[in-house]
């Protein structure tokens, strides 16, 4: 047995050394010593989106776009596209034509950059048996995988973001790294995420995803017209969700999974344009929004084609 | 100012000298903390994905410690109240220990939130000004505030309070008055918060309900100061400190109120959801009875109620306790009790079903009990340390001398000490002070503290209210009265006709101090106290006197 | 002189006819599709069309039967109807309406919105149906036809993509 007494200083030091040299080096790992590139420092003291100026926002562009090309060797642009004023984004979705097919779902994978392994979907398409109680969403499935769908005694409904008005996500984000744009799009910053996941909480829909890891995607697999609140590729660590395709609606275009659905169960327009679809639809089918008793007044809109 | 850092570098040495038994025990927690380090480190590699958390239940683990710990730091207020604003004394002494625990059940908590962040080194976007902190709209960012801001509370209170101490004095109760009664409010805000911060969510039901604020506060008033009554009688192993059993028994009372609260609570939670019955009770179903055959949760949390009722008996009999056997038992049942059923039984089943009705069963991961076990074993590091630091100031053993000039009252004081308890008739003191030929006599309490004094004054003039010639018989041979015409029956005891409280200083107090005191407070002797109040000596103007003497001689 | 004159004479004749009524020649002429919905062509099998190629020269026989050609296509579509119901007799390449009024394939939905006269209007508002396009611009629509074949409309149930990985599963 070791005498402690004469020796104490000696352990005390060693111990103390030992520590100081653990948390040292603890601290260390954590600090990314090897993006020596003042890149990473750019992006760590990087501003809220909000906040920045146009200068300072290309500024990011620019060194968001070399980071992807180094990433994954193309040419990846990240658009800034404005809401285009006097229009306000509204979804239907017509349950009496869903078939259930998901191929909304992929289609949005493929246009959205998502991660592939560990796999994130930002639709979910349920499955309810005809006749028991639904609209709880307690009996329905997800991971239905028959050989032919539409099934006789089954129904499906495809939820994802429903871009709510009163949005219980943003009210809940400490650090307002997700917000609801003019043209009603609720966007996430990913540079500004912390990863707390509150917002993953505050959600009636289960429509926020996190990247639990690295987001993996092939190169030759990454859509390369992207927008910086929408589709470009994301991070470790933060959330991400559904934004009505804003790399293509904010140009003009229908989002990938209106145009993906082989029934046209899809509707999507602006819902300030008395002449748009999904005024059409609002005006003249029986309309309902999900969970409507929680108030987050949503914009996605189900409703049946049939009847007037 | 230097001189307080460097004091305080001094007195952190205290933290490195230890006895064998000392240094294996940090040296066990040190091993525990590299061991959920290194967890942490591939945490932060290769991300959240190596814990049991998946977008079903996007909260687990790390959060009910946090939900949990956050308890414990609210309830060191519960010694407050009955220390200050009851003066209850027994309690008052440990107060100190109590705001130290509090500072490591914070420090506790920021590890966990920071241990459960995507992007740990961006979390000063939380902050206001040069973040962007979404106050007053998110609950998270109020926790932010209302957290640190109790911590800094705490430290303040404990970190003065040692200052004094180290220093010979006494705290000022007008400077930290003000903070120790905000700390009252604010700890109940801290847990309000937080129960807050789950309750606003209208997505989860399972968390939506009023009742969920008032339990966390129940519960939290059981967990803290149970941790508490097993810590202090740890503590009171130290040499020179003293901790009641007066005190922990009323303690381990409250936690009995804290309990049954709890527990009626529970049962309130229990009726609306299996009575009502609807779609919004089926995460306590999960929680209970399993849900769909999934059923991870059921065991623990009807282990996790056993214990508490059993707990909530054992604490409600003074017989059970007040014996340190099942006293320390149940204490122990009460902290596993209110862990489980806060921690897990409140975070997961919120999730599940999650909102489209999917139910994924949560079970933490090797990695997230080994950086929880880490982060406790850090809580316990830190807490050894701050008692390591704050026990010697405490007990006096660390004094630093502020430029003292001239001789302590220990070198001063007469040593040979009388002392009477307050039962003692007038008869007797009186037949004691003519005896022993002294002035006044300290009245000590059954655990030997001061808690006044009878003097020959105190004596005559009780006298002379009795009877009124008496003042014209002894004519102006005494000093005035200072009682007024109060005046007591024959047959009176010490405790009737006692100056209270007394008053004392420190074994290092100076001359000059001492002088001071007398002159200021018109009286004609100190008593001299140790760290705990128990009387040492006593200084008188004849003492004085008789130092001035020598000096004048020289 | 005479003899060969009367040959280049029909030969001429002949490459004019071939010019005039040549498949190619008469599809492009037909596919004039009003500008309001634009749609891509019809799906016909291929080769089908014309169907003037072989029914030019047959002559129409109005009797509801079984057919010798055509055999593939059993009618699951209005019970107790048959192909003239809505193929026009005189002019295989038009469809009839129930008023009589001739219209080409590419405006196919209006003998199908005879009957299915709500889902038509829905149609035209693009809320049945795909649409591609621009959302406030210029959309692409479908033909009824393009998801619903005529002969037997009912939506064919297809394969479904997989199902997403269960939460358990994602290490």
């Amino acid at each position: 047995m070791k005498k402690i007494t004469g020796e104490k200083r000696e352990i005390n030091m060693n111990r103390r050394t030992f520590l100081t040299g653990a948390a040292a080096g603890l601290a260390g790992a954590m600090l990314p010593l090897n993006k020596a590139d003042a890149s990473f420092w750019e992006a760590f003291f990087q501003k809220h989106f909000l906040e920045m100026n146009d200068a300072e926002k290309k500024k990011v562009i620019e060194r968001l776009e070399k980071e992807y090309e180094q990433k994954y060797k193309k040419e990846i642009t990240v658009g800034l596209e404005n809401p285009m004023p006097g229009v306000l984004f509204g979804y239907g979705l017509d349950l009496s034509r869903c078939i259930g097919c998901r191929r909304c779902e992929y289609a949005c994978v493929d246009e959205n950059n998502q991660s592939k392994d560990p796999q994130i979907h930002w639709i979910t398409v349920l499955r309810f048996k005809k006749g028991e109680k639904w609209i709880d969403l307690e009996e329905s499935e997800k991971y239905y995988n028959p050989p032919l769908v539409p099934e006789p005694d089954y129904f499906y409904m495809p939820v994802q973001c429903q871009q709510c008005e009163n949005p219980p996500c943003v009210r809940s984000c400490p650090t307002q790294a997700t917000w609801k744009e003019p043209d009603g799009i609720v966007v996430v910053d990913y540079n500004w995420c912390i990863g707390c996941r509150y917002c993953m909480a505050a959600c009636p829909y289960g429509a926020r995803h996190f990247n639990w890891a690295e987001p993996n995607r092939k190169p030759e697999d990454i859509n390369p017209k992207t927008h910086y609140l929408g589709n470009r590729p994301r991070y470790k660590g933060v959330v991400e969700k559904c934004t009505f395709c804003i790399q293509r609606t904010r140009n003009g275009r229908y989002p990938a999974c209106v145009e993906a659905c082989p029934v046209g169960a899809r509707k999507f327009g602006n819902l300030l344009d008395p002449d748009s679809e999904i005024r059409y639809a609002i005006d003249h089918k029986r309309v309902f929004r999900l969970k409507e008793d929680l108030n987050t007044n949503p914009k996605f809109y189900y409703f049946f084609a049939y009847g007037v | 100012m230097t001189h307080i850092i460097k004091n305080f570098f001094i007195a952190l040495k205290e933290v490195f000298i230890g006895s064998r038994r000392y240094y294996c025990w940090l040296a066990f927690l040190s091993l525990l903390i590299l061991l959920g380090a290194s967890a942490y480190i591939e945490q932060s590699g290769r991300g959240l994905i190596i814990t049991a958390m998946r977008d079903q239940v996007s909260w687990g683990f790390y959060i009910s410690n946090f939900t949990f710990l956050v308890g414990v730091a609210a309830a060191a207020v519960l010694l407050v109240v009955p220390a200050y604003i009851y003066n209850f004394k027994p309690i008052k002494e440990i107060v100190l220990f109590g705001e130290l625990l509090a500072i490591t059940a914070i420090t506790m908590c920021i590890l966990f939130i920071m241990a459960d962040m995507g992007q740990p080194l961006r979390v000063w976007h939380i902050l206001p000004v040069i973040g962007a902190m979404h106050f007053p709209a998110s609950l998270l960012a109020w926790d932010v505030v209302v957290l640190n801001g109790y911590l800094a509370i705490n430290t303040i209170i404990a970190f003065y309070v040692l200052y004094r101490l180290s220093i010979g004095k006494e705290y000022k109760m007008s400077v930290i008055g003000p903070l120790i009664l905000l700390s009252i409010p604010w700890a109940v805000s801290i847990h309000t918060v937080t129960a807050f911060l789950y309750n606003g969510l209208s997505a989860r039901p399972f968390w939506n309900a009023s009742i969920l604020a008032p339990r966390f506060l129940a519960s939290a008033f059981c967990s803290g100061p149970a941790i508490m009554i097993v810590l202090f009688q740890i503590i009171r192993k130290f040499p020179n400190v003293e901790i009641e059993n007066r005190a922990l028994f009323k303690i381990a009372e409250l936690v009995a109120y804290a309990m049954g609260l709890n527990l009626f609570l529970l049962g309130a939670e229990v009726f609306k959801e299996f009575y009502s019955g609807s779609i919004d009770t089926y995460p306590i179903q999960y929680l209970y009875f399993g849900l769909h055959g999934k059923t991870a949760l059921v065991p623990w949390i009807w282990f996790a109620t056993v214990l508490n009722i059993t707990a909530f008996f054992m604490f409600l009999f003074p017989r059970t306790r007040e014996n340190f056997l099942t006293l320390n038992m149940s204490c122990i049942f009460v902290i596993i009790g209110v862990y489980i059923e806060k921690g897990m039984g409140l975070v997961v089943p919120g999730f599940v079903p999650d909102t489209l009705g999917e139910i994924y069963e949560y079970s933490p991961t090797k990695p997230e009990i080994l950086i929880a076990v880490g982060i406790w074993a850090a809580g316990a590091l830190i807490y050894t340390i701050l008692l390591k630091f704050a026990v010697p100031v405490y007990t006096g053993k660390i004094r630093f001398g502020v430029k003292k000039e001239g001789v302590p009252a220990r070198h001063i004081m007469t040593k040979k000490l009388v002392t009477v308890t307050p039962e003692v008739s007038i008869e007797e003191v009186s037949r004691l002070l003519t005896s022993r030929n002294i002035s006044a006599v300290p009245v000590v309490d059954k655990d030997n503290k001061v808690t006044g004094v009878v003097s020959e004054s105190d004596i005559i003039f009780n006298e002379m209210r009795r009877e009124p010639d008496f003042a014209k018989k002894l004519g102006g041979l005494v000093l005035s009265d200072t009682k007024g015409d109060k005046y007591t029956a024959a047959g009176s005891t010490a405790a009737d006709i006692m100056t209270s409280p007394a008053v004392t200083a420190l074994e290092e107090s100076t001359l000059q101090e001492l002088n001071q005191i007398l002159i200021q407070k018109k009286i004609r002797r100190v008593i001299i106290v140790d760290g705990s109040g128990h009387p040492v000596g006593i200084i008188s103007r004849g003492d004085i006197l008789k130092i001035l003497g020598k000096y004048l001689e020289k | 002189m005479e003899k060969c004159n009367k040959r280049v004479f029909i030969s001429l004749a002949g490459l004019l006819l071939l010019i005039f009524f040549h498949p190619s020649f008469v599809e492009s002429a037909e596919r004039d599709i009003p500008k309001h919905f634009l749609v891509p062509p019809p799906p016909f099998s291929p080769g089908i069309f014309p169907c003037s190629q072989c029914h030019m020269y047959m002559p129409a026989n109005k009797t509801p039967r079984k057919l010798e050609m055509h055999q593939e296509i059993v009618l699951k579509h209005m019970p107790g109807g048959w192909c003239f119901d809505c193929h026009n007799p005189d002019n295989r390449d038009r469809l009839r309406l129930a008023n009589g009024k001739l219209i080409s394939f590419d405006e196919s939905y209006l003998l199908c919105g005879q009957c299915h006269g709500t889902i038509l209007r829905d149609w035209k508002a693009g809320l049945h149906g795909k649409r591609t396009g621009m959302w406030n611009g210029e959309k692409l629509y479908r033909l009824c036809v393009h998801c619903h074949w005529p002969h037997e409309p009912r939506f064919k149930p297809i394969k479904p993509l997989p199902p997403p990985v269960r939460p358990s599963e994602i290490k």
